[in-house]
């Protein structure tokens, strides 16, 4: 059986800090498969770079295991493990030419000088730098000096490539050009790449699979797709996209379906789902659960239109282009967004207007209220 | 698991994880067990042991006379004084160097003018400074000012002020030349005034700086003997001098190690603060990162003209003392017979031939060897983590810390019996050389690896270097400016240390700072001065030599940074 | 191993450093056992003089002499420091008092010179540790301008000194570093008992302008006119006056105690035949003529020998005698006094 490009096995990480205890990371488990794109997302202290740093090998975890193509790497130094990593602010050597930059890996491998030029001018050109190879890093751009960091770890043709942020210093322009170029290159050479962001944008366009994590902990693992549309928790909701979090009073469980009062009398159903782990009994009726909709989800009707599900008043309307963005509030005073598709001809709806609410129940769920 | 049991399964594991901090720090543990804790614990042995026994009788003896209390409160005061004062004009010579739109010829004035008083032993600057400003001294007369005292407190502050600011100066200027500008842009831009930005980012990101310069300043003065020697007169006792009095006049080697056993408190405390104070802050400013760069904003306009009057009459002042010096090497017999003559040079390389090549040679290699001690300790205090880490560093700058008339006893006691047996040797000089000013070397290189960020080094673990290449090939060049300028000093310091070595010099091996203090106590002014002056012109000459080696080393990146560090090292 | 790399760097500096001790062990061996081979001394005579008298000696002898110039206070400590394995083979002058104090240290070979007879007994030592080489009174030495410009005489007796005119201008030895102080101290006490001894130094405290460390290091500032006056050693104020400056040299009426420039063998010293033959040669006429010769102004310890300069001329000087013993016995507790009654105050 091939062994998969990588597997965390409950890794955790503590930090001492003042004498206290911090778990920075708390038994983190992951596979990742040969070629696979996945990303780590999470807000700032969630434990991402962490989690990369000890793959890398730059941190010991303080428990767990690491395996990387079979072999358990946990306590092996990190220049013995093959990874590629690519710095935050790029970590270029200043002393260095670009050409002893991208050289310096193969130098060390103990290479010869005759097969390293052609790997590194490969290289170079694979990131788009050609005959830059005699200049110093610091004559060059920001994106230039990426395309240096990026290029100075493919041609060690790593098991691993390990980016930390590796766009946040870049313009915003540049930087969705460098997603695509990145993952152009990743999907060339069929790398295992891992990579860290906090930006969901950028996790949700480059990742075949999204790590999200929270706390030190993962939150949910998935494809973009099922990040969006099936977030498991409240957090990955709220983390990922947009998301109106609606509090309800359950009044049925009917299967997998949960039945819920709305704000102005009427009830609504929809998919309520069971995050892993948690009992069949999560949903009481009479108790509370968290309806996730997103905005597009909602459409904004007029007050008497008969498929509305809850009556409200516009606060807010913004259009911008391809749709409107409406903000409403309920009659229990919660704000909701919700995007209506703009078409030639329909009615806008202008502030302080009543009007009423329709949830496509295809496209909501149900999280439990604790899942946060 | 046991305290013991824990503490063992980490150096077991230490073995396994890093075997060549392993080896190296055992390596380091030897020669400091050697070289700094046997000489110290065989003093201690003769402070506090009287017939065999555990004994407090010396201490005692020695606080209960209030001429050594005064003393005690002299070093402190002292030391305090020249710390506050040399990091001052260090600050001003280094804003000046690094910070001013003044013309390049005149930024290698003010550089070159800090050396002279590093490269000449501080008692050569003190008599010509009784001459300037003693009793019916030239400078004097010339303002007519009399009764002047320059006795006691003020002219050992002003003499040792000179003779250590150009440590700040070299410390301070490392730091704010490795500063980026774009920080001055920032705060410029945030709508920061120039006096603004310069107290809330300039001044800030040079604490380690400062913060080096006043340990480095607060050591070097609480060991000065030979100043306070020439200008403290009776009025202003000083712990080393009173030591050096005790050992030297008394023949009490167990008075003098107990009262230089007092000075080690508060270097100890300076030393603590320091790191409470430094320690726990990153300052990482020489990223991997290249943004463009841009120059220096300018300096407050009020803050430009007080550096410029300051440092002009630091630097007339020291150009003039140095002057007598020349001068009175030059003429027949000073202030009778001003005739020129050169028979002073001829005595010198006549009778001064051994010394000056046996100064020479322990200064080659208590260069080499301190600077690449120095290199690895410094690295590994500030990059890795290992048990004792903290008293790792502690035990480096020791020997630094203590006055050298005790380490130069502690040397003699320790090392005159076998199966050491080192007096009379070059080793001992070497020795005792390489453990004492290595300390700046060490500051140097912590305080340049402060600067940079641990993404580089990590970087080339990850392109599958070793720790080795990566120390060789990353580490090294960065931080090569930082070690040239430890270099520095560490030569200058071998040039012209006294203090410890007092002790150690033998028939065999001499040195030209003992000559010279020899010729003043035997009246040869002008052949004192003449010696003064070739081991000045020697200095200057070596510093050149590494200036050379320090543009070869930068030359080809951070062109920006190429003439500050050039200006360093001038 | 390339790990290892920087482990093997360590251990090429632990060798190299263990390379100079092997270096310096064997030079250390180099040295023994040769009758005629140079020889090794700490020298508390000046360098200047020790020089010439050396290669005068070598010239006689052929045996070469390497020396160091040290204090007194410092040759002292440090043949103490290094009893267990003596670096040299002899102590050449500095003070009888501080070769007294060596023997109780047991530093000292017993050795008495083959024409030892020739010099006065109280030149050398009872027990023939140490012998003579030279005489030096104290004397006063002031600067001319300065006794000119305030009316003075040159000073003739030591209560001329308390002259307020004096205030703040006199520089002379501190009695915790110089031989020469602790000579001044001797005289006073001979002359003022020990108590009045004290009290005439505190009224003179008023007059100090610095107490010097080493015994001459005042002689220059008075030349230069830095200072006025001070007590030193003949040796010292001959020298300075010699290179030209304008000084005058004059003598208390209430006479003055000398010093006993010594020389002797260190205990354990690997040259005894070539250490002998150094202190036969002080012991003879030969050094009291090479010092004449070369104006090295000690008064020789050999009365045979003709002084031709005539401030060496002690027949209208009242030279007080000092035991050196007794010298030697009050030594620590006349500097402890200084320290507490004089300098303190």
């Amino acid at each position: 059986m091939p062994s998969s490009a990588l597997e965390l096995r409950n890794v955790s990480k503590v930090f001492k800090k003042d004498r206290d205890e911090v778990r920075a990371v708390d038994s983190v488990n992951l596979t990742v498969e040969q070629g696979e794109m996945v990303t780590f997302l999470g807000p700032s202290g969630c434990g991402k770079t962490t989690t990369l740093r000890m793959i890398a090998g730059f941190e010991l975890p303080t428990g767990g295991t690491i395996t990387i193509q079979g072999r358990d790497m946990t306590n092996t130094p990190v220049n013995k493990r093959e990874i590629g990593f690519v710095f935050q602010n790029y970590a270029l050597f200043p002393h260095m030419t670009v050409f002893n930059n991208v050289a310096y890996g193969l130098k060390s491998r103990g290479e010869k000088d005759a097969a390293i030029k052609p790997k590194v001018l490969a290289a170079l050109a694979l990131v788009g730098l050609k005959n830059t190879e005699n200049r110093y890093p610091s004559q060059l751009s920001g994106g230039e000096q990426q395309r240096v960091a990026l290029a100075r770890v493919i041609v060690m043709e790593p098991t691993l490539l390990l980016m930390d942020e590796p766009l946040s210093n870049l313009d915003a322009k540049l930087r969705i050009h460098m997603r695509t170029e990145i993952r152009r290159i990743q999907k060339k050479l069929g790398i295992t790449c891992l990579y860290v962001t906090h930006d969901q944008a950028e996790a949700l366009t480059m990742a075949d699979r999204i790590v999200v994590m929270n706390k030190g902990k993962v939150e949910q693992v998935g494809s973009p797709f099922e990040i969006y549309s099936n977030p498991q928790s409240l957090f990955v909701a709220d983390f990922i996209g947009q998301a109106n979090i609606i509090k309800l009073t359950v009044e049925a469980v009917v299967g997998n379906d949960i039945r819920a009062l709305l704000p102005g009398g009427r009830t609504f159903t929809a998919r309520g789902l069971r995050p892993e782990g948690k009992g069949a009994d999560i949903y009481k009726v009479g108790g509370k659960a968290a309806l996730i909709a997103r905005p597009e989800s909602l459409t904004v009707l007029s007050a008497d239109d008969p498929n509305g599900n809850a009556p409200a008043t516009v606060v807010s309307e913004v259009f911008v282009g391809s749709h409107i963005e409406y903000e409403v509030e309920l009659e229990d005073h919660s704000v909701l967004k919700a995007f209506t598709p703009f078409q030639a001809g329909m009615r806008v709806f202008g502030e302080d207007e009543k009007v009423s609410i329709w949830i496509d129940p295809s496209n909501v769920l149900f999280l439990p209220e604790s899942s946060t | 698991m046991s305290d013991f049991t824990k503490k063992k399964t980490e150096r077991t594991l230490m073995i396994k994880k890093d075997p060549v901090l392993f080896s190296v720090l055992v390596a380091v543990w030897l020669s400091f067990a050697i070289f700094i804790f046997l000489p110290l614990v065989k003093l201690l042995l003769v402070t506090f042991f009287v017939d065999g026994k555990l004994s407090f009788a010396n201490l005692s003896n020695i606080l209960g006379r209030p001429y050594n209390v005064r003393a005690l409160y002299g070093s402190l005061i002292l030391a305090t004084a020249v710390s506050f004062a040399g990091t001052f004009l260090g600050y001003m010579f280094a804003l000046a160097v690094t910070r001013t739109s003044l013309p390049k010829p005149l930024k290698w004035l003010l550089s070159a003018v800090t050396i002279l008083p590093l490269i000449s032993p501080p008692f050569t600057s003190s008599i010509s400074l009784t001459l300037a400003l003693g009793p019916n001294g030239m400078l004097l007369k010339a303002f007519g000012i009399e009764n002047l005292n320059i006795y006691g407190f003020l002219g050992t502050w002003i003499s040792e002020t000179l003779t250590y600011f150009p440590v700040a100066f070299m410390v301070i200027t490392a730091i704010l030349s490795t500063m980026t500008a774009n920080l001055d842009d920032a705060a410029l831009s945030l709508g920061a005034s120039t006096r603004r930005m310069f107290r809330t980012i300039t001044i800030p990101l040079s604490y380690p700086g400062i913060g080096n310069s006043f340990l480095l300043l607060f050591g070097a003065s609480l060991a000065d003997f030979a100043t306070p020697l020439i200008l403290g007169g009776h009025t202003f006792p000083v712990l080393p001098t009173e030591a050096y009095l005790l050992i030297t006049g008394m023949f009490d080697i167990k008075g003098g190690s107990t009262l230089s056993f007092l000075l080690l408190v508060p270097a100890l405390v300076v030393f603590l603060i320091q790191r409470a104070l430094i320690g726990k802050k990153s300052y990482v400013s020489v990223t991997g990162k290249n943004g463009a760069r841009s120059d220096f904003a300018r300096l407050p306009k009020e803050l430009s003209v007080i550096i410029t009057i300051v440092c002009t009459f630091v630097v007339a002042l020291i150009l003039y003392l140095y002057f007598i010096i020349l001068w009175g090497s030059l003429v027949k017999v000073w202030s009778v017979n001003n005739s020129f003559t050169l028979d002073h040079y001829r005595y010198v390389f006549a009778h001064g031939k051994k010394a000056i090549t046996d100064t020479l040679t322990i200064a080659l290699y208590s260069t080499v060897l301190g600077s690449l001690l120095a290199v690895v300790i410094g690295y590994v205090s500030q990059r890795k983590k290992f048990f004792g880490q903290r008293f790792f560093e502690f035990s480096s700058m020791l020997n630094y810390a203590l006055p050298g008339t005790v380490v130069g006893i502690a040397y003699i006691i320790a090392f005159n019996e076998r199966p050491i047996l080192l007096t009379g040797t070059m080793s001992i000089l070497v020795a005792a050389y390489v453990f004492r000013y290595y300390a700046t070397g060490i500051r140097s290189v912590i305080a340049s690896l402060q600067q940079i960020d641990p993404a580089l080094e990590e970087a080339s673990l990850s392109l599958g270097a070793g720790s080795v290449r990566t120390f060789t090939h990353v580490t090294i060049p960065l931080i090569i400016p930082a070690v040239l300028a430890g270099m520095r000093y560490i030569f200058i310091h071998c040039m012209t240390a006294i203090s410890a070595t007092i002790f150690l010099v033998s028939v065999r091996w001499t040195l030209l700072t003992t000559r010279i203090l020899e010729s003043m106590t035997e009246l040869q002014f002008s052949q004192a001065s003449a010696f003064s002056i070739v081991l000045i012109i020697i200095v200057f000459a070596a510093d050149a030599l590494m200036l050379f080696l320090l543009r070869l080393s930068t030359s080809k990146f951070n062109r920006p940074q190429e003439t500050s560090y050039a200006i360093v090292s001038a | 191993m390339k790990k290892l790399r920087i482990a093997g760097l360590m251990l090429l500096c632990l060798l190299v450093v263990s390379q100079l001790f092997a270096a310096g062990a064997q030079e250390a061996v180099a040295t023994e056992e040769v009758p005629k081979g140079p020889i090794s001394v700490y020298s508390i005579m000046p360098e200047k003089y020790a020089t010439k008298i050396f290669a005068a000696f070598t010239a006689d002898t052929g045996i070469k002499v390497n020396f160091v110039r040290l204090s007194s206070g410092e040759a002292l400590a440090r043949l103490i420091a290094e009893k267990n394995n003596p670096q040299v083979d002899a102590l050449w002058g500095g003070p009888a008092d501080t070769y007294e104090a060596g023997i109780k240290e047991g530093i000292f070979e017993v050795y008495v010179p083959k024409q030892a007879d020739k010099v006065p007994a109280n030149f050398r030592s009872k027990d023939g540790y140490w012998t003579g080489i030279g005489i030096i009174p104290l004397t006063f030495l002031s600067n001319a301008k300065f006794l000119k410009e305030k009316g003075l005489n040159p000073p003739t007796s030591w209560n001329d000194l308390l002259n307020p005119a004096y205030k703040g201008t006199l520089q002379m030895a501190d009695a915790r570093t110089s031989g020469t102080a602790t000579e001044r101290i001797y005289s006073l006490v001979k002359i003022f008992g020990e108590d009045g001894a004290f009290a005439y130094q505190k009224q003179l405290h008023q007059n100090i302008q610095l107490y010097t460390k080493g015994g001459a290091g005042g002689a220059m500032p008075i030349a230069t006119g830095q200072a006025a006056s001070g007590v030193f050693y003949i040796v010292d104020a001959l020298d300075i006056q010699q290179q030209g400056y304008d000084l005058v040299i004059s003598y208390p009426v209430e006479g003055v105690t000398y010093g006993v420039e010594a020389s002797g063998i260190i205990k354990g010293t690997k040259n005894l035949a070539a250490a002998k033959v150094l202190m036969d040669w002080a012991s003879s006429s030969r050094l009291g003529e090479v010092m004449v010769a070369e104006m090295i102004n000690y008064i020789p310890t050999r009365p045979d020998v003709k002084v031709t300069n005539p401030a060496l001329d002690m027949s209208k000087v009242k030279l007080i005698e000092a035991d050196t013993a007794w010298k030697g016995e009050k030594r620590a507790a006349y500097v402890q006094r200084f320290i507490d009654d004089v300098i303190q105050q």
